[in-house]
């Protein structure tokens, strides 16, 4: 039986921001039965249907290319897949493509993200001027204290805020983090803060693929 | 399609402060979406309890199917956020919302509540005021929203009276559409209130409680309750005839997150054969009918494939009394089996309980077996008609025990009518015997040992039931027979536990009430009450207080003996069963004499007549 690495890029935009990571597994997980793709189960005791996906998505937050891979015990053309997939999922979960993997999530260096935020402009550009940003990460070891300030790869302030930030199993940054820090800064509470994961980076600076 | 922006952004803003977002959000696979512009009709289907409860509830995944099925017809789901979220809503002025458009309900043709258990009245009245409606009917006035209700709490519907424009009794299928194109016209019509719940009054099944006045006798019981034309003067409980053939949903709204129960469910049977004294579901579901064989098997592949679940339940009262269930077994796991599919079966009756049906509930998945004798002594269960002996019990333990399973629930009721002492140390006797089966098992497993729950609620008499004259025990009487059993059982073995008296006395006086009921209901919700059915928010002091504040007895509806001769006060409506059957059946419980199932006899409950002698006509 052939046993193909199949990798999709879909969105998970509007409602489907809510549906949390444990959620999206089983949410796919229906989707690939419903549409009846031949896919491959975990093998022993008690078989799952196998689905990595590459980069969790903090709950609330869009994205427009997020990335996840299962394997096809058949050959099937990309095109395909996505349509079936697209027929199965919720409205606000889309295939964008469905390709072999050319990356490994290990690749994953970077992410960036599209962020729209009611807040002071002005206020918010002497923030990001400060010599340092501190910021509470939360683990699963703890609370470690992080400088932010070194770890912003690119950051652009127009009507939205494009931000660059460390991504991956290794060390990961969420934008949330710099506006938390933005609240304790100016004492302003942000009262809507859209978040969206444009794109994902491999090391050389290319699209992770 | 159409969704309403202005609300999503508003949610947006606090939604990842209250606890699991995405059961307030809606979007699942499976929910329907139109565009507005198309739709003449729209209806609320609004469950009374969590978005977790409700989302497992059938009835309203028939219901919503089969009304969006029509093209300008839609209708969307809503249930009651929890204290976090309806906090929220409250600070910000956002009212109670549905699932698919996001619109406020407030501006819908129909809400419309599935009623299922007593306990969830004050929701009711929440969920109502959270959408800024006003919950009192006579202070709606505007053609729309109607606000009706359903299920099977609706047989006595009257505690509900003040706050409901309409009930339908009896299977929604048929009535919903025609409720829905009646709004229709007198929409178009420019039709009033007052003209629409006329019309629906001439509908066969639907309830119009300000179209009938209730007068009392000096001792409190109801006196007279006089229709007023051209409502009839007995409202006829809606069957559907040609079950085989009724709509089953081929798709699900398939929550993100986990809820009750997540899987797909394909009806099999309504009613039951078996009238059981206690039982009102029993009884308010007759006549018996049940699907072909291959119609279950169809509609469960079909849902299987289009919410793309992992495992299917059977829906019935009894499921082990379908004619041909040893045939629809092995057809559901050839199909369950090869797509990797767990078949579930609640709802099995111990002396239908076949090694054949045990190897194929087995072979899917070892969980707990639960068993419902109800009483301990033969001499009791003859009471209640629960036509299972001690001997049926025992072999299902056998047969359980010689599969592996290793512990056993026993549910029973505690204030049964005519209950001795002798009956609750019958109880014990039971599980002990239970216990003894599992060592008399040659091949068991060494080191092993058998547990047995057993599990006792009170008795709670409910209209439509040949117990519906009988007073519930007293907390005293409870509390005396719950002492008495944790006395006599004395094996580490077996564990007991007990459903809350307060609760269950509650329920007692919701069902039976009269409309004088739903001044303490408004009063009690105005106290504070909400979510009556979740332990953590129940408050009995806030139900005694109005209770007393209105001048009603709570044991006057729940432990007075109500003769054969007293006006009930639902006896304007017709759940197809004779009253005098009831009756019957009540002196036969006293006289200890059982009453065949249907399949043996009929025992004229009154059906037959009722449909025109279609009842039962293939059990025989």
């Amino acid at each position: 039986m052939p046993n193909v690495n199949t990798r999709v890029f879909f969105s998970k935009t509007d409602r489907a921001k809510y549906i949390s990571h444990l959620d999206l597994y089983r949410v796919f997980q229906r989707a690939i039965i419903k549409s009846k793709l031949p896919v491959w189960y975990t093998e022993g005791f008690n078989p799952h249907l196998y689905i990595q996906f590459m980069l969790p998505l903090s709950l609330g937050q869009e994205g427009l290319r997020e990335a996840a891979d299962f394997r096809l015990t058949e050959e099937i053309s990309p095109d395909e897949v996505t349509e079936r997939l697209n027929a199965a999922l919720p409205l606000d979960l889309r295939i964008i493509e469905t390709a072999v993997p050319v990356m490994k999530n290990t690749d994953i260096v970077e992410a960036e993200y599209e962020i729209e935020a009611e807040l002071s402009r002005e206020k918010f550009v002497e923030f990001v001027q400060s010599e340092k940003i501190l910021v509470e990460k939360r683990t699963k070891k703890g609370v470690s204290e992080i400088d932010l300030k070194p770890n912003i790869k690119k950051l652009e302030i127009g009507d939205k805020i494009t931000i660059r930030l460390p991504a991956g199993n290794e060390f990961n940054l969420n934008p949330a983090l710099l506006f938390e820090a933005y609240e304790k800064f100016s004492g302003e509470k942000i009262p809507r803060l859209k978040i969206t994961r444009t794109r994902i980076f491999a090391g050389n600076g290319e699209d992770f693929r | 399609m159409y969704r309403n922006d202005e609300m999503m952004k508003k949610l947006d803003e606090f939604l990842l402060d209250v606890q699991k977002p995405s059961r307030y959000i809606g979007g699942e696979s499976g929910s329907v979406f139109k565009d507005k512009e198309d739709v003449d009709v729209r209806f609320a289907f609004c469950f009374p309890d969590t978005y977790e409860i409700g989302m497992s509830h059938l009835g309203m995944k028939i219901l919503y199917g089969l009304k969006n099925r029509v093209p300008n017809y839609w209708c969307e789901r809503v249930f009651m956020p929890l204290p976090d979220m309806e906090q929220k809503m409250r600070e910000r002025n956002i009212p109670l919302y549905a699932l698919e458009s996001l619109d406020p309900i407030k501006d819908f043709d129909f809400i419309g509540f599935t009623i299922q258990y007593e306990l969830c009245y004050t929701t009711i009245l929440e969920m109502l005021d959270l959408a800024g409606v006003p919950v009192l009917a006579s202070e709606r006035t505007a053609l729309t929203p109607i606000i009706m209700g359903g299920g099977p709490c609706v047989c006595n519907a009257e505690p509900l009276c003040d706050f409901f424009d309409l009930f339908a009794i009896g299977e929604g299928e048929e009535m919903n559409l025609e409720l829905m194109r009646l709004m229709e016209e007198c929409k178009k019509n420019g039709s009033t209130k007052a003209e629409f719940l006329e019309k629906a009054a001439q509908i066969e099944g639907i309830y119009v409680p300000s179209m009938y006045d209730v007068s009392y006798n000096e001792d409190g019981t109801v006196q007279k309750i006089t229709a007023k034309a051209p409502a009839p003067e007995q409202v006829k409980k809606r069957v559907i005839k040609d079950f085989d053939s009724v709509y089953s949903p081929e798709n699900f709204v398939v929550p993100f997150t986990d809820i009750v129960h997540n899987r797909a469910v394909v009806e099999v049977l309504r009613g039951c054969i078996r009238g059981c004294r206690f039982c009102q579901a029993g009884f308010i579901y007759r006549p018996f009918r049940e699907k072909k064989t291959n119609t279950v098997l169809e509609q469960t592949k079909t849902l299987c494939e289009n919410t793309g679940y992992d495992e299917v339940s059977l829906s019935s009262l009894s499921t082990s009394d379908f004619s041909d269930i040893e045939g629809l077994l092995e057809t559901l796991t050839a199909y369950t089996s090869k797509n990797r599919i767990n078949l579930s079966l609640p709802s099995l009756r111990v002396d239908r309980f076949s090694e054949k049906i045990f190897e194929e509930i087995s072979a899917v998945r070892k969980s707990g077996l639960t068993f419902a004798p109800e009483a301990g002594t033969q001499r009791l269960r003859d009471v209640i008609n629960k036509n299972i002996k001690e001997s049926d019990v025992l072999s299902s333990a056998k047969i359980a025990f010689e599969g592996g399973y290793t512990s056993i629930k026993l549910y029973f009721m505690l204030g049964l009518p005519t209950e001795t002492d002798d009956d609750i140390r019958g109880i014990y006797a039971l599980a002990k015997a239970v216990i003894d089966e599992f060592y008399q098992n040659p091949n068991r497993k060494k080191g092993k040992s058998p547990s047995v729950s057993i599990s006792l609620s009170t008795f709670i008499p409910k209209p439509f039931t040949p117990f519906e004259f009988e007073p519930q025990a007293s907390e005293a009487e409870i509390k005396r027979k719950q002492k008495l059993i944790t006395e006599v059982c004395i094996d580490k073995k077996i564990n007991i536990s007990w459903s809350k008296y307060d609760v269950s006395l509650l329920e007692a006086v919701l069902a039976r009430g009269d409309r004088r009921v739903g001044k303490a209901i408004y009063l009690a919700w105005k106290k504070g009450c909400v979510l009556d059915g979740w332990d953590e928010y129940f408050d009995f002091d806030k139900w005694k207080q109005a209770f007393a504040e209105c001048g009603l007895s709570m044991e006057f509806y729940a432990n007075r003996q109500r003769s054969y001769e007293e006006t009930a006060p639902w006896s304007h409506i017709n759940m197809l069963v004779s009253r005098e059957f009831f009756v019957e059946e009540n002196k036969r419980a006293h006289a200890g004499v059982t009453t065949p199932n249907c399949r043996e006899k009929c025992s004229n409950c009154g059906v037959i007549g009722n449909i025109g002698g279609e009842c039962c006509k293939n059990l025989r």
